[in-house]
């Protein structure tokens, strides 16, 4: 006898098409073997199935049993073939109907208790299970709601007997409705908190508004943190289209938690300075979304810029410029979406005394240009906003508590809104000043560039439909100062 | 790259440094300029490489004031406040002239070897009494720095420590009776502490451009100081004067938006009125 069923691998957020087949012959002895370049994980299903199918209080055929994932090619990895491998075996010992599992496409993990529980990367194989023209989708109830966002009906079963029972038409299940429910933000940081600072309350308004990207400099206990922390805040909230995608990424990456839908509100993400160049742009083995990724149509602070190592802060410059990663290995390429806000913090000498009044920086210039040398003119290029943050004086840190994020969100929303729509164009009054600046100051024709597109932000900030002299004069307070650069 | 070599002597070596006690047998000079620029009146300014924010103004401020008179700036090509004289004497236009402590053809430090061709190229020189080739070493920044202070009528330190090289030129031109003044400083910074100390020991105090052109006999150029008529920098201006330091300072004492005091400040940043570093804010303008 043989049993079919189909399952969903995933080569990055590529969903590739699994067909699982059991099959049962009569021989001396009963034995299990799965082949198909499973690895470890996969390998290890045999205990996981035969255990679960014996809880379900089904029976296990004491035959022959081959499974085969095809295609062979493939590597498969992971634990999100235990289902689909239980239903063939059952299929092929006739405990389930053939042709009934042939319409559903089965993803899930099974418990040694026969529970079906959750696993990453769902609404990716949901999505390629549509594609295929499946219209269904057998997969644990807590990840149902995520799969039915694929517009598949999706079976969220809680154990394999509960999967048994439907596909034998005993049980009825409805399917699930798909998880829009976008999910209250957590508690957010407020702007609300951040005493004084009005410099960089705008840096940040203006980084919201026009996706720039944002270096805070100053010594420490700025506030330079706590502001970066805070731009999530004021974003506006993700379409549906930008929702699925950065969904979809969390789901791969395992980041999502069991029973959410729509990942609506935009992500943050904050890796450590130690993390390693695979962790943070992503790769590895198998490749996996790193956090450039995970912080897709999000932040992505950098904390401490310049004590993160020169391979990760270069690996940086290729989803900077191109809003992808591209990893490439020998079972093909896979490509992470990873358009994000980077924010970055640094101090501006590794003593961290220089711009404190308090505090004499003992740092000769060797030292400091040592330190600013770590981060490469290149990626400073990437930066079209840079404030350097001095200390604040104690009567600006008892000022009365500033405007919430909340009304400055409303007018990011209204100004990106404006800029989707169409740049604003020029006044010739205002490209002269530009000339001007660039023959006055330490300005390169990429710096140039950053600065016209951060007076658009201006610009459209101010409700304006043309970009004005004044709005390029802001800009241009936000270029990288010479002194931040590697001399 | 221009290399020639003046004989103590010869024609073109420099008048006031064959005054001092012990002149250079020769001077290596780079540079198309005629030597005579060495023989004009001159003006050392010098301080600390480690320097502040305040002394890299005043420092730009002094150089580009005495040299749009005029005078032609000498200083050594170090980091720092040496840097920032010969910057301000290029851009007022004027001439400056860089003295090394190693060979003509050594750009060092190598970070200031686009300032030397800048300095070349702006009619200036750069010279050394040490032939092409010599390898900076420090034991040759003293003896640098006595021809610095013997090719200028008046030595000017804005920012030193207390045992600080720019502390050296000045005793050097103490000892070749010129004019040695100082920029004063905050007692309480370690970086002024070298320049305090020479004004207590009777050096003339330099607070603006008129003080050094007055050491040197010098003109002022009258410049017509073109004050802002727009309503949002004259308040900036003002609140600058009256002791804020930083863009957030200055939102809080005018008023203002921070949009607002970014615009004025790069206007007046163009317009040569203030400095922004590293977020402070100065006034370029002495009171």
């Amino acid at each position: 006898m043989l049993g079919r069923a189909v399952t969903f691998a995933l080569v990055g957020l590529e969903p590739r098409r699994v067909e699982v087949e059991a099959h049962l012959r009569t021989g001396q002895q009963p034995t299990f073997s799965i082949v198909g370049l499973a690895d470890r994980a996969c390998q290890e299903a045999k205990h996981r199935v035969r255990s679960g199918v014996h809880s379900a209080l089904l029976r296990w055929p004491g035959e022959v049993i081959t499974v085969n994932l095809a295609p062979a090619a493939l590597r498969k990895e992971g634990t999100g073939f235990d289902l689909a491998i239980a239903l063939t075996v059952l299929a092929a010992s006739g405990q389930v109907p053939v042709a009934r599992l042939e319409e559903h496409a089965c993803i899930g993990e099974l418990g040694l208790d026969g529970a079906v529980r959750p696993v990453a990367g769902v609404i990716a194989a949901a999505e390629g299970a549509a594609r295929a023209g499946l219209g269904r989708v057998l997969c644990p109830a807590g990840s149902a709601r995520e799969a039915a966002l694929a517009g598949v009906e999706a079976i969220g079963v809680h154990h394999l007997m509960e999967a048994v029972g439907y596909l034998l038409g005993r049980d009825a299940i409805a399917p699930a409705a798909p998880g829009e429910g976008r999910r209250a933000p957590a508690v957010a940081a407020d702007l609300a908190d951040v005493r004084g600072q009005e410099r960089g309350r705008r840096a940040l308004e203006l980084a919201a508004a026009g996706g720039h990207n944002l270096l805070l400099a100053g010594p420490p206990g700025t506030g330079k943190t706590m502001l970066a922390r805070r731009l999530p805040s004021i974003l506006p909230e993700l379409s549906r289209a930008e929702a699925l995608e950065v969904t979809r990424i969390h789901s791969v990456a395992g980041t999502l938690p069991p029973g959410s839908g729509l990942v609506a509100t935009p992500p943050f993400r904050a890796p450590h300075h130690g993390a390693s160049a695979a962790s943070v742009v992503g790769g590895g083995a198998i490749p996996r979304p790193g956090e450039v990724s995970l912080a897709h149509r999000g932040v992505l602070l950098l904390d401490e810029l310049p004590e993160f190592p020169r391979p990760v802060l270069e690996a940086l410059r290729q989803p900077l410029e191109d809003g992808v990663v591209s990893v490439a290995r020998v079972g093909g390429r896979a490509l992470f979406p990873a358009r994000f806000r980077l924010v970055a913090t640094m101090n501006l000498c590794p003593c961290g005394g220089r711009g404190d009044p308090r505090i004499e920086c003992t740092c000769t210039p060797a030292r400091v240009s040592a330190y600013r040398d770590k981060v490469s003119r290149a990626l400073l290029d990437r930066f079209d906003l840079v404030v350097a943050m001095p200390r604040p004086r104690a009567e600006e840190l008892a000022a009365p508590a500033a405007e919430p994020s909340a009304a400055v969100r409303a007018r990011v929303v209204e100004a990106a809104a404006r800029l989707a729509r169409e740049a604003p164009p020029r006044r010739p009054a205002a490209s002269e000043l530009l000339d001007r600046a660039v023959d006055r100051l330490p300005l390169s024709g990429r710096g140039r560039a950053r600065v016209a597109r951060v007076a658009r932000t201006v610009a459209a900030l101010a409700g304006s439909g043309e970009v004005l002299p004044e709005h390029v004069a802001e800009a241009l307070s936000y270029r990288s100062p010479t002194e931040l650069a590697a001399p | 790259m221009t290399i020639r070599r003046i004989l103590r002597g010869e024609r073109g070596y420099p008048v006031l440094l064959a005054r001092i006690p012990d002149p250079p047998p020769s001077l290596w000079v780079r540079g198309d300029a005629d030597p005579g620029v060495l023989a004009d009146t001159a003006v050392a300014i010098v301080g600390a490489r480690a320097c502040s924010g305040y002394g890299r103004t005043v420092a730009r401020m002094l150089a580009s004031g005495t040299a749009a008179a005029g005078a032609v700036v000498v200083s050594g090509l170090a980091r720092g406040i040496d840097g920032e004289a010969h910057r301000g004497a290029l851009a007022a236009p004027g001439r400056t002239v860089a003295v090394l402590g190693c060979g003509v053809d050594r750009d060092y430090p190598a970070a200031h070897a686009e300032l030397a061709h800048a300095i070349v190229a702006g009619g200036g020189l750069v010279v050394s009494e040490y032939a092409p080739g010599v390898e900076p070493a420090p034991w040759r920044f003293p003896a640098r720095n006595r021809i610095i202070a013997g090719l200028a009528a008046a030595t000017v330190v804005v920012e030193a420590r207390e045992r600080s090289g720019a502390l050296i030129t000045a005793d050097f031109a103490l000892e070749d009776g010129r004019e040695v003044l100082a920029v004063p400083g905050e007692v309480t910074c370690a970086l002024s502490a070298g320049t305090n100390a020479l004004l207590r020991q009777g050096a003339t105090p330099a607070t603006s451009v008129a003080d050094v052109l007055e050491a040197l006999g010098l003109e002022a150029r009258p410049v017509a100081a073109e004050e802002p008529d727009d309503p949002v920098a004259v308040a900036v201006l003002a609140a600058l004067a009256a002791g804020s330091t930083t863009a957030d300072g200055l939102v809080r004492a005018t008023g203002l938006s921070a949009a607002d005091v970014a615009t004025a400040l790069t206007l007046l940043e163009l317009a040569g009125r203030v400095a922004v570093e590293e977020g402070t804010v100065r006034s370029t303008i002495a009171r």
